[in-house]
Protein backbone atom coordinates (compact mmCIF):
# COMPACT_ATOMS: atom_id res chain seq x y z
CA UNK A 1 0.00 0.00 0.00
CA UNK A 2 2.87 2.40 1.17
CA UNK A 3 4.33 2.48 -2.49
CA UNK A 4 1.39 4.37 -3.66
CA UNK A 5 1.71 7.08 -0.84
CA UNK A 6 2.86 10.48 -2.08
CA UNK A 7 5.68 11.84 -0.94
CA UNK A 8 3.78 14.36 1.34
CA UNK A 9 1.70 11.32 2.73
CA UNK A 10 5.06 9.65 3.44
CA UNK A 11 6.39 12.30 5.33
CA UNK A 12 3.15 12.83 7.61
CA UNK A 13 3.26 9.08 8.62
CA UNK A 14 7.27 9.64 9.34
CA UNK A 15 6.84 12.51 10.80
CA UNK A 16 3.98 10.44 13.34
CA UNK A 17 6.39 7.53 14.13
CA UNK A 18 9.17 9.93 14.51
CA UNK A 19 7.64 12.18 16.94
CA UNK A 20 6.29 9.06 19.13
CA UNK A 21 9.51 7.50 18.90
CA UNK A 22 11.24 10.78 20.16
CA UNK A 23 8.27 11.23 22.60
CA UNK A 24 9.06 7.25 23.67
CA UNK A 25 5.23 6.66 22.90
CA UNK A 26 4.58 3.41 21.72
CA UNK A 27 1.92 2.92 19.58
CA UNK A 28 1.03 5.31 17.11
CA UNK A 29 -2.14 6.36 16.70
CA UNK A 30 -4.72 8.56 14.60
CA UNK A 31 -4.38 11.57 16.41
CA UNK A 32 -0.38 11.09 15.91
CA UNK A 33 -1.37 10.99 12.54
CA UNK A 34 -3.23 14.34 12.96
CA UNK A 35 -0.68 16.24 14.59
CA UNK A 36 2.10 14.81 12.53
CA UNK A 37 -0.63 16.67 9.75
CA UNK A 38 -1.45 19.66 11.42
CA UNK A 39 2.57 20.30 11.22
CA UNK A 40 3.38 19.46 7.71
CA UNK A 41 3.45 21.94 5.29
CA UNK A 42 2.85 22.45 1.63
CA UNK A 43 1.11 19.33 0.78
CA UNK A 44 -2.60 19.41 -0.30
CA UNK A 45 -3.43 18.81 3.63
CA UNK A 46 -2.15 21.99 4.62
CA UNK A 47 -3.58 23.67 1.22
CA UNK A 48 -6.65 22.79 2.26
CA UNK A 49 -6.71 22.88 6.26
CA UNK A 50 -5.48 26.91 5.44
CA UNK A 51 -8.46 27.60 2.86
CA UNK A 52 -10.89 26.69 5.82
CA UNK A 53 -8.63 28.59 8.34
CA UNK A 54 -7.25 25.95 10.47
CA UNK A 55 -3.77 27.57 10.52
CA UNK A 56 -4.75 29.83 12.75
CA UNK A 57 -6.97 27.42 15.29
CA UNK A 58 -3.77 24.78 15.02
CA UNK A 59 -2.99 24.96 18.65
CA UNK A 60 -6.98 24.65 19.61
CA UNK A 61 -7.10 21.05 17.76
CA UNK A 62 -3.91 20.01 19.70
CA UNK A 63 -5.32 20.69 22.80
CA UNK A 64 -8.55 19.27 21.95
CA UNK A 65 -6.64 16.37 21.44
CA UNK A 66 -4.93 16.13 24.63
CA UNK A 67 -7.35 17.01 26.71
CA UNK A 68 -9.77 13.90 24.80
CA UNK A 69 -6.50 11.79 25.71
CA UNK A 70 -6.75 12.88 29.21
CA UNK A 71 -10.13 11.66 29.17
CA UNK A 72 -9.63 7.99 28.60
CA UNK A 73 -9.51 8.75 24.94
CA UNK A 74 -12.75 9.64 24.63
CA UNK A 75 -15.05 11.68 22.29
CA UNK A 76 -17.10 14.10 23.80
CA UNK A 77 -20.45 12.19 22.40
CA UNK A 78 -19.03 9.02 24.54
CA UNK A 79 -19.11 10.99 27.23
CA UNK A 80 -22.24 12.62 26.99
CA UNK A 81 -23.54 9.06 26.73
CA UNK A 82 -22.26 7.76 29.33
CA UNK A 83 -23.61 10.88 31.54
CA UNK A 84 -26.87 9.17 29.85
CA UNK A 85 -26.03 6.10 31.69
CA UNK A 86 -24.87 8.77 35.26
CA UNK A 87 -21.63 7.97 34.82
CA UNK A 88 -19.36 11.21 34.80
CA UNK A 89 -16.33 10.80 33.18
CA UNK A 90 -14.68 13.90 34.05
CA UNK A 91 -15.44 13.09 37.59
CA UNK A 92 -14.16 9.59 37.58
CA UNK A 93 -10.55 10.90 35.13
CA UNK A 94 -10.45 13.33 38.02
CA UNK A 95 -10.32 10.59 41.55
CA UNK A 96 -8.22 8.44 39.43
CA UNK A 97 -5.74 11.30 38.73
CA UNK A 98 -5.66 12.41 42.35
CA UNK A 99 -4.54 8.23 43.46
CA UNK A 100 -2.35 7.93 40.21
CA UNK A 101 -1.34 11.04 39.01
CA UNK A 102 -2.25 13.49 35.99
CA UNK A 103 -2.47 11.62 33.27
CA UNK A 104 -3.23 8.53 34.53
CA UNK A 105 -6.19 7.80 32.13
CA UNK A 106 -4.19 8.82 29.36
CA UNK A 107 -3.53 5.19 28.02
CA UNK A 108 -0.23 6.48 27.10
CA UNK A 109 2.21 4.33 27.90
CA UNK A 110 6.05 5.49 27.37
CA UNK A 111 8.84 3.69 27.53
CA UNK A 112 11.68 4.58 29.98
CA UNK A 113 14.29 6.08 29.08
CA UNK A 114 16.28 2.96 29.06
CA UNK A 115 14.19 1.61 25.90
CA UNK A 116 12.88 5.09 24.27
CA UNK A 117 13.92 5.21 20.82
CA UNK A 118 12.73 1.94 19.69
CA UNK A 119 10.24 1.94 16.84
CA UNK A 120 6.47 2.56 17.81
CA UNK A 121 3.85 -0.03 15.98
CA UNK A 122 0.95 1.30 14.45
CA UNK A 123 -1.92 0.88 16.51
CA UNK A 124 -5.55 0.27 15.40
CA UNK A 125 -6.61 3.46 14.76
CA UNK A 126 -3.10 4.58 12.61
CA UNK A 127 -3.97 1.66 10.44
CA UNK A 128 -7.76 2.50 10.18
CA UNK A 129 -6.72 5.55 8.69
CA UNK A 130 -4.20 4.43 6.26
CA UNK A 131 -6.98 1.49 4.71
CA UNK A 132 -9.76 4.55 5.13
CA UNK A 133 -7.22 6.99 3.25
CA UNK A 134 -6.46 4.61 0.34
CA UNK A 135 -10.64 4.27 -0.19
CA UNK A 136 -11.14 7.59 -0.18
CA UNK A 137 -8.50 8.15 -2.75
CA UNK A 138 -10.37 5.81 -4.68
CA UNK A 139 -13.74 7.08 -4.14
CA UNK A 140 -11.88 10.26 -5.12
CA UNK A 141 -10.50 8.51 -8.49
CA UNK A 142 -7.26 9.71 -7.36
CA UNK A 143 -4.58 6.81 -8.44
CA UNK A 144 -1.78 8.33 -5.65
CA UNK A 145 -2.61 8.32 -1.77
CA UNK A 146 -2.00 11.74 -0.55
CA UNK A 147 -1.84 13.51 2.33
CA UNK A 148 -5.49 15.30 1.60
CA UNK A 149 -6.50 11.66 1.64
CA UNK A 150 -5.05 10.76 5.01
CA UNK A 151 -7.51 13.99 6.07
CA UNK A 152 -10.29 13.05 4.22
CA UNK A 153 -10.00 9.33 6.37
CA UNK A 154 -9.94 11.39 9.30
CA UNK A 155 -12.56 13.03 9.39
CA UNK A 156 -14.40 10.17 8.35
CA UNK A 157 -13.29 7.61 11.19
CA UNK A 158 -15.39 8.09 14.04
CA UNK A 159 -13.30 9.03 16.88
CA UNK A 160 -11.44 12.16 18.44
CA UNK A 161 -9.60 13.27 15.24
CA UNK A 162 -12.90 13.46 13.54
CA UNK A 163 -14.78 15.43 16.38
CA UNK A 164 -11.48 17.88 16.72
CA UNK A 165 -11.25 18.77 13.40
CA UNK A 166 -15.58 19.04 13.18
CA UNK A 167 -15.08 21.63 16.26
CA UNK A 168 -13.00 23.23 14.09
CA UNK A 169 -15.21 23.60 10.62
CA UNK A 170 -12.94 20.75 9.09
CA UNK A 171 -15.14 17.80 7.84
CA UNK A 172 -15.56 15.31 4.81
CA UNK A 173 -17.57 17.22 3.03
CA UNK A 174 -15.59 20.94 3.26
CA UNK A 175 -12.44 19.66 3.12
CA UNK A 176 -13.44 18.05 -0.21
CA UNK A 177 -15.01 21.40 -1.17
CA UNK A 178 -12.07 23.20 -1.13
CA UNK A 179 -9.99 20.47 -2.61
CA UNK A 180 -12.07 19.52 -5.60
CA UNK A 181 -14.14 22.61 -5.73
CA UNK A 182 -13.40 22.30 -9.72
CA UNK A 183 -14.46 18.95 -10.44
CA UNK A 184 -18.33 19.56 -8.85
CA UNK A 185 -19.74 16.64 -8.34
CA UNK A 186 -20.82 14.59 -5.38
CA UNK A 187 -17.50 11.93 -5.10
CA UNK A 188 -18.53 11.29 -1.61
CA UNK A 189 -16.26 7.96 -0.03
CA UNK A 190 -18.39 5.03 1.07
CA UNK B 1 -38.17 20.62 29.89
CA UNK B 2 -41.38 20.80 28.13
CA UNK B 3 -43.43 17.16 27.74
CA UNK B 4 -42.90 17.46 24.55
CA UNK B 5 -39.19 17.33 24.15
CA UNK B 6 -38.87 15.34 27.88
CA UNK B 7 -40.94 12.66 26.03
CA UNK B 8 -38.64 12.94 22.55
CA UNK B 9 -35.54 12.46 25.14
CA UNK B 10 -37.19 9.47 26.29
CA UNK B 11 -37.96 8.10 23.27
CA UNK B 12 -34.33 8.75 22.08
CA UNK B 13 -33.50 6.98 25.17
CA UNK B 14 -34.79 3.96 23.75
CA UNK B 15 -33.19 3.85 20.30
CA UNK B 16 -30.51 1.44 20.39
CA UNK B 17 -27.70 3.73 18.99
CA UNK B 18 -27.68 5.46 22.24
CA UNK B 19 -27.53 2.48 24.16
CA UNK B 20 -24.85 0.54 21.95
CA UNK B 21 -22.92 4.03 22.27
CA UNK B 22 -22.83 4.19 25.42
CA UNK B 23 -22.16 0.46 26.15
CA UNK B 24 -19.15 0.59 23.53
CA UNK B 25 -18.16 3.76 25.30
CA UNK B 26 -17.97 2.13 28.74
CA UNK B 27 -16.02 -0.87 27.61
CA UNK B 28 -13.51 1.45 26.70
CA UNK B 29 -13.32 3.48 30.15
CA UNK B 30 -12.67 -0.23 31.20
CA UNK B 31 -10.04 -0.62 29.32
CA UNK B 32 -8.46 2.27 30.81
CA UNK B 33 -9.49 1.61 34.36
CA UNK B 34 -8.32 -1.77 34.27
CA UNK B 35 -4.54 -0.60 32.75
CA UNK B 36 -4.55 1.93 35.57
CA UNK B 37 -5.37 -0.58 38.25
CA UNK B 38 -2.63 -3.61 36.83
CA UNK B 39 0.34 -1.11 36.25
CA UNK B 40 -0.31 -0.21 40.03
CA UNK B 41 -0.47 -3.64 41.15
CA UNK B 42 2.71 -4.71 39.29
CA UNK B 43 4.31 -1.18 40.41
CA UNK B 44 3.56 -2.19 43.79
CA UNK B 45 5.00 -6.08 43.57
CA UNK B 46 1.80 -7.95 43.27
CA UNK B 47 2.07 -11.04 40.91
CA UNK B 48 0.35 -11.75 37.61
CA UNK B 49 -1.67 -14.62 39.90
CA UNK B 50 -2.53 -12.48 42.45
CA UNK B 51 -4.33 -9.61 39.68
CA UNK B 52 -5.78 -12.40 38.12
CA UNK B 53 -7.55 -13.44 41.03
CA UNK B 54 -8.64 -9.78 41.77
CA UNK B 55 -9.96 -9.61 38.47
CA UNK B 56 -11.56 -12.64 38.20
CA UNK B 57 -9.87 -14.01 35.54
CA UNK B 58 -7.21 -16.39 34.38
CA UNK B 59 -3.47 -15.86 34.79
CA UNK B 60 -2.33 -16.41 31.81
CA UNK B 61 -5.39 -13.93 30.35
CA UNK B 62 -3.84 -10.85 32.45
CA UNK B 63 -0.31 -11.89 31.37
CA UNK B 64 -1.18 -11.90 27.66
CA UNK B 65 -2.65 -8.47 28.10
CA UNK B 66 -0.40 -6.51 30.22
CA UNK B 67 3.08 -8.75 30.29
CA UNK B 68 6.06 -7.44 29.08
CA UNK B 69 5.71 -4.10 28.79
Amino acid sequence: MFERFTKDAREVVQGAVMDCRRAGVRTVDAEHLLLALLEHEGGRASFALAALGLAEHRESVRRALSRARRQAGLTRAETDALAGLGIDVPEIVARVEEAHGVGAMSGERKDGIRRSGRRPSFGQGAKDVLEKSLRVALAQRDRHIGDEHLLLALTVLPGVPAEALADHGVTYESVTRVLYADAGEDRKAG
Amino acid sequence: MTDATDLAQRAGDRDPRVGLRAVAALRRLLEQLEAVQVRSARNQGWSWQEIAAELGVSRQAVHKKYGRQ
